[in-house]
């Protein structure tokens, strides 16, 4: 048994549909933040591997640094859609992104 | 700089393999965890387990600095992000969904997407290259290759702090007419 690039990206695939189904399913605001987090997280996994596994690997770190910048635009993405979701609770007080259907 | 370099190797020692396997396991469940649990709270709480277990998975096959970048900024960050939404708007309240179509339409879509991803993966002869400059640390590479990349994050990273402040400390929005 050993591990290889295609299981960790079958991994981060599997991590990416989540991120989807939680995106398109749940109508809370917190649990589509947490989907698109997710879908950030299995992206960076994908880099990750690829950077390890040596696909391309002119620089064997290079993997390692996008998901430095991957993982710190998701959180300034989770920063900003967390002020939205506030703002939306602020004003129907609810956290479903279609309150203002009423 | 060596213009041949060794070809990179699957991970085969038995204990790293095994750790792996458990990592990728619990963090699919506490992702998966994370969307079907009703409360919000516990579904905080599973995200970040699920961001522990990333943090770990990269402890196992990336570089160490990614590691505790992931567990000490990026999972205490987003954490604590979630654990402030809540605190500011619902708090312990659990948000009680119905099973609807939402939930079928979700299924289906990440159903499709998974399908789709891993057909390519397992369908595609990915090249192997060798692996040179393989010594360089991670972070020579971050102040060395990507000064600009870095000083990209610090504007974007300051922006999405400045326009979250000023969204929360703006005040109520009108309502809509009619309402």
């Amino acid at each position: 048994m050993t591990v290889g690039l295609n299981l960790v990206l079958a991994a981060s695939a599997a991590l990416f549909a989540v991120g989807a189904f939680a995106v398109v399913a749940r109508r809370s605001a917190v649990m589509m933040l947490i989907g698109t987090q997710f879908m950030f997280m299995a992206g960076s996994i994908a880099f990750v591997a690829f950077a390890r596994f040596g696909l391309g690997a002119v620089n064997a770190t290079g993997g390692a640094a996008v998901v430095i910048f991957a993982a710190a635009t998701a959180v300034a993405e989770l920063a900003f859609g967390m002020a939205m979701a506030a703002l939306i609770y602020r004003e129907h007080r609810s956290l479903a992104i279609d309150a203002d259907r009423g | 700089m060596p213009l041949i370099g060794a070809l990179p190797q699957p991970i085969t020692s038995a204990p790293l393999v095994i750790l792996i396997y458990a990592v990728l396991v619990l963090m699919l469940a506490s992702a998966l965890a994370s969307v079907f649990l009703r409360s919000t709270v516990f579904a905080t709480g599973a995200f970040a387990a699920t961001m522990v277990l990333v943090a770990l998975l990269y402890l196992t096959i990336a570089p160490f600095l990614l590691f505790a970048v992931q567990l000490l900024v990026f999972t205490t960050v987003s954490s604590a992000l979630l654990v402030g939404l809540l605190r500011r708007t619902t708090g312990l309240e659990s948000t009680q969904e119905p099973f609807s179509r939402e939930w079928i339409v979700g299924a289906a879509v990440a159903a499709a997407v998974l399908a789709l991803l891993v057909v390519i993966v397992a369908t595609t002869s990915w090249p192997v290259r060798p692996t040179v400059n393989a010594a360089a640390g991670f972070g020579a590479t971050l102040a060395n290759t990507y000064v600009v990349g870095l000083a990209v994050l610090v504007v974007i990273l300051a922006s999405a702090a400045l326009g979250g402040g000023l969204l929360l400390a703006a005040p109520t929005l009108a309502r809509p007419r009619g309402r």
